[in-house]
């Protein structure tokens, strides 16, 4: 390491240089685990209260849409991996498909919102609402806030687009280490969006699947 | 350079746990919470059984809300030192912790109101109980703001040796997100997300309660840093 870099960027390379590399800066780990806390309580809560009404959960739970809930995983997985390419990408020598990879996960995301939000319109036009019954107010909640967390992400994927375009426009490699300081940022984001996909995966079994 | 009245505001955010803790809690009662779900003549019976340590605790709770005003004003202050000429986030922080006193200080003087004359009719009595319980969980926004700026102003802290850890950002993010659910409780009056529900109540209480935990003893190696650089 050089002995000459100033100490915020010596900082960043100590973290991106450990031995057992972690992802991203450590600190997003405190969110993602923290969030992914709470979600774990969320689906506790959920099984318990699941377990004290079975028939009313079974049968709100046939009125969802499965194929919504499976498209919708379909998307969000294929943004997942188009985000690992990505960042596959730029660990590369030399940065060329990442922006194209971003804007497909971009994509993706923004598929899943539309899904999201004819599901919606749907239900709520049949006149069931969060006040309907216990499985729909989980409903509501649980995929509401998982999808606040889809907007976060793409607004976060947007960022991730722009600094690939910008590294794939210079022709930055790391290599030369100048990305460095944006790898850091760059699995942080990546990371964040593996987590909302994650989530995911466990609300579509719970709420539209599990018997 | 002198640190003495930062020490003093950041030991008001233990004096505001501790009174809020002895007021609300130990005195008034208040945890659990009364259940949204019980009928008038139930919750005016609380009031009556319980009228001398509503008001007592309510006293003391309206009391303790003032002292996160020195509290806030100090990590402010710290945030001031990362953002430096045009603080924005710093005023930020200022006017919802401002706010955030009001949302502390108005459900205690609701709840003593309906302890001032617990003979009056119990609907009445219930109104105001709602009207407390509702203001008191359900304003999670300007602790919202707060946390969220903090947790801003951690982030774009360039410093060599910064005022926080980046840890600290995404912490007070999470803490952000979390006091949330408190904003559902006016659909449900069982269930986790009522008034007394785990998700809307107990959780986002903890958290706020974690989160001053957390942020003491962060803050008084803050104002160590500070006057050790001075």
């Amino acid at each position: 390491m050089n002995a000459t870099v100033s100490g915020e960027s010596a900082l960043v390379q100590t973290e991106y240089h450990t031995k057992i590399h972690v992802p991203g800066e450590v600190g997003i780990w405190v969110f993602i685990f923290g969030d992914m806390l709470i979600f774990g309580v969320f689906f506790i809560v959920f099984i318990f209260y699941r377990g004290l009404n079975p028939e009313l959960f079974l049968q709100s739970q046939a009125m969802l849409n499965q194929n919504y809930g499976a498209i919708n995983t379909l998307f969000l997985l294929a943004s997942s991996w188009f985000v690992a390419m990505a960042v596959e990408d730029m660990r590369s020598k030399q940065v060329r498909l990442a922006p194209v990879f971003f804007a497909l996960a971009i994509f993706c995301g923004a598929g899943f919102g539309m899904v999201k939000i004819i599901e919606y319109s749907e239900k709520i036009n049949a006149g069931i609402t969060i006040t309907s019954n216990d499985f729909f107010m989980y409903y509501y909640i649980f995929t509401g806030l998982h999808f606040l967390h889809v907007l976060i992400g793409m607004g976060v994927l947007v960022f991730l687009w722009l600094k690939a375009r910008a590294a794939a426009k210079n022709k930055m490699t790391r290599a030369g280490d100048i990305i460095e300081k944006d790898m850091v940022l760059i699995e942080s984001g990546a990371s964040y969006w593996h987590m909302v996909d994650l989530l995911w995966i466990v609300l579509f079994p719970l709420l539209y699947l599990i018997k | 350079m002198d640190t003495k009245a930062q020490l003093f505001c950041a030991w008001c955010g233990v004096g505001f746990l501790v009174l809020f803790s002895v007021g609300w809690w130990f005195i008034a009662g208040y945890i659990p919470p009364i259940s949204p779900a019980l009928g008038a003549s139930e919750v005016a019976a609380v009031y009556q059984q319980n009228t001398g340590f509503i008001r007592l605790g309510m006293a003391i709770t309206m009391f303790s809300a003032a002292l996160s005003a020195p509290w806030v004003a100090v990590i402010a202050v710290q945030l001031k030192r990362i953002e430096g000429e045009f603080p924005a986030l710093t005023y930020s922080l200022l006017v919802a912790g401002a706010v955030g006193v009001v949302v502390l200080v108005v459900p205690p003087m609701v709840w003593t109101t309906a302890a001032f004359r617990p003979e009056r009719d119990a609907e009445l009595i219930m109104l105001l109980n709602d009207f407390a319980w509702l203001f008191f969980v359900m304003t999670f926004s300007p602790f919202f703001i707060q946390n969220l700026v903090i947790g801003l102003a951690v982030f774009i802290d360039k410093a060599e040796s910064p005022v926080f850890p980046r840890w600290v950002g995404y912490f007070n993010i999470w803490v952000a997100i979390l006091l949330i659910p408190g904003g559902l409780i006016t659909f449900f009056k069982t269930g986790p997300f009522a008034w007394d529900g785990i998700l809307a109540f107990w959780l986002p209480l903890l958290v706020f309660f974690g989160w001053f935990v957390v942020m003491f003893p962060l803050l008084l190696k803050a104002i160590k840093q500070q006057e050790q650089a001075a």
